[in-house]
């Protein structure tokens, strides 16, 4: 039951009708995670659907569903992966053997793997890393984790700790996403998960997706 | 063996070892960017070949299994050469798998670590466990083969060949329900059968090959019952096979049928028509089921058609299922191995065929209690 001193349980809601596929989302993200090249936590996919005229594009963003029931951490073979505070599915990078079972096994691609890949163009792009998970990842360096190890979207852990949002909530032009505590009955994201308009990518695999979409 | 064939088999041995030495050094250098791995694939050639040694290892284990605790002495000529074949393939298997890992210096950590849900955890177990059991089998196969310690290794071992090293090793797939065609209680089953059949067809080749290399004459009659053994192991993997396309075929399950039409109609559809159906399945069935069978010749023919045919099997075990994109708008994957890749892989097979050839050299593999050289 919703509890004040309970741990929160974050969740996203992403209105589908709202996105326009501006990728705003994707681009906040790599900034504020400082994702190297080839690794996206969060993408916005675009299907047409329908034939001409009678035509329609979606979109649908698709950042790591911090599933209540993981097939990534159930895999992982060191339990570097694992349900971390607020039911955030969290890697740790310093456990991490790079096996990519977990990328195999997550129904929603939400995994990559650090290739050790670098922005040359970009001064500095290596100097500093994001507090993932919280953790100082201090410079980047090529023997080093998340070097040869797995990553994904942290629902910006770092920033929820601080009491903010995730970038790609924040950054939304068109006020699609929404973020919360599901444990909190009367909050925005509780709200909008009992709409009949909800739905979870995958529903029938049992992941239980902690991100809910609004068709 | 005359000099001449030794000096061109260590000599072509050597070469293919220096070239993976080579690629295995570029690729510790850079990373698994070396290679033609990718976040859309995760897993190339190197599981690939990963499964195909652990089958084959598998295979060769409970073969060696039906001398030792089954009694069935007319195969005790190839036991001593089962049991180093199921080592020395063992340790193949487990140096591709290490040189896979994105973290090569963590290997130990997978012992260090345990999360019983998953299966590769236990697998890295059963792997340890199994190696030890070899070892400890092929020692008294060649030193104390009238100990009761070979029936009671060999007992131990074939429920740990087939539900833990084998079996386990087809779970690792089987579990992954995101993927079509690996997610399904019948891939541990084909995985065990499908060693058997590499596994006897191996030691067809092994055998063969040995006495012809030391220009010693080939039992026929052996030859013929490791024919029986693999035509039967092939016909109950045929079987297996033909359900794992007439579900998915007749149900057109989405997630499995797009990997099939992956595999029958993609960019590396020879590799199923021709490698796996044409070389591993069909080719075989056909010399092992018709009269031709009579000649060790068309069955040692047969025995390594299956032997190359398996790799296309395991091939496509790991790659079709990764192509077809995890949700609509995703990227669909493509994957080939690279120079790298290959290089590093051939290497690693030649290191596997340099142990086997070094320890044959040394070790009286011929001889058994029923049969001396």
């Amino acid at each position: 039951m919703a509890n004040a001193k309970a741990e929160p349980r974050w969740a996203m809601v992403i209105d589908l009708q709202k996105c326009i596929g501006c990728d705003s989302c994707t681009v906040a993200c790599k900034a504020e995670n400082r994702t190297p090249p080839g690794i996206s936590y969060n993408v916005v996919t675009e299907t047409e659907l329908g034939r001409y005229p009678h035509t329609r594009r979606t979109y649908v963003p698709r950042p790591c569903m911090q599933c209540d029931k993981p097939a990534c951490v159930g895999v992982c073979p060191v339990g570097a992966s694992y349900k971390g505070p607020g039911g955030v599915v969290a890697i740790d990078k310093d456990r991490c053997i790079g096996c990519r079972y977990c990328m195999a096994a997550c129904p929603y691609g939400a995994r990559s793997f650090d290739f050790g890949e670098t922005y040359p163009e970009m001064t500095g792009f290596d100097t500093v890393q994001t507090p993932e998970y919280g953790v100082d990842g201090g410079p980047r360096t090529k023997r080093k984790a998340p070097v040869g190890t797995v990553r994904k979207c942290t629902f910006c852990y770092h920033r929820l700790n601080r009491g903010e949002e995730p970038a790609c909530v924040e950054t939304c032009l068109g006020n699609a996403r929404f973020f919360g505590d599901l444990n909190d009955p009367e909050s925005v994201v509780s709200r909008l998960a009992a709409s009949p308009r909800a739905f979870r990518l995958k529903e029938e695999l049992g992941t239980e997706p902690r991100v809910i979409y609004l068709k | 063996m005359t000099t001449a064939t030794r000096v061109s088999w260590y000599g072509a041995l050597g070469l293919l070892l220096a070239g993976g030495a080579a690629a295995i050094l570029y690729r510790t250098v850079n990373g698994l960017a070396a290679t033609n791995i990718s976040s859309l694939m995760p897993w190339g050639a190197w599981v690939a070949f990963y499964i195909y040694f652990v089958g084959l290892s598998a295979g060769a284990f409970l073969l060696s299994s039906l001398i030792y605790v089954f009694g069935m002495t007319r195969f005790e000529k190839v036991g001593r050469m089962a049991l180093l074949t199921a080592l020395v393939s063992m340790v193949v298997a487990l140096a591709f798998i290490g040189l896979d890992l994105g973290r090569m210096d963590r290997t130990l950590v997978t012992l260090l670590r345990f999360n019983w849900m998953s299966p590769l955890a236990w697998e890295v177990r059963f792997y340890a466990l199994y190696i030890a059991l070899l070892a400890g089998e092929l020692y008294l196969a060649i030193r104390h083969q009238e100990s009761k310690w070979l029936r009671i290794l060999g007992v131990v071992g074939i429920p740990l060949a087939i539900f833990g090293v084998h079996g386990g090793t087809g779970t690792i797939f089987a579990v992954v329900k995101a993927r079509g065609m690996w997610f399904g209680p019948l891939f541990p089953v084909v995985f065990i059968l499908s060693a058997l059949v590499s596994g006897t067809a191996l030691l067809t080749v092994f055998y063969v090959v040995r006495q012809v290399a030391r220009r010693r004459p080939v039992d026929g009659g052996l030859v013929a019952d490791l024919g029986k053994l693999l035509s039967g192991f092939l016909l109950v993997d045929l079987g297996l096979f033909f359900y794992e396309l007439l579900i998915p075929a007749l149900s057109q399950n989405p997630h499995e049928a797009e990997v099939l039409h992956v595999m029958m109609s993609g960019r590396f559809a020879w590799s199923f028509w021709v490698v796996q159906v044409g070389m591993a399945f069909v080719g075989p069935a056909l010399i092992l089921l018709s009269g031709l069978k009579k000649s060790w010749k068309w069955v040692t023919a047969a025995a390594v058609m299956v032997v190359v045919g398996i790799v296309g099997v395991r091939f496509n075990i790991v790659v079709p299922a990764l192509i077809p994109p995890l949700l609509p708008g995703l990227p669909t994957g493509d994957y080939h191995p690279n120079l790298i890749e290959w290089a590093s892989s051939a290497g690693i097979i030649a290191m596997g065929l340099l142990l086997f050839s070094a320890a044959a050299e040394v070790l009286p593999l011929d001889g058994g209690a029923h049969h001396e050289a």
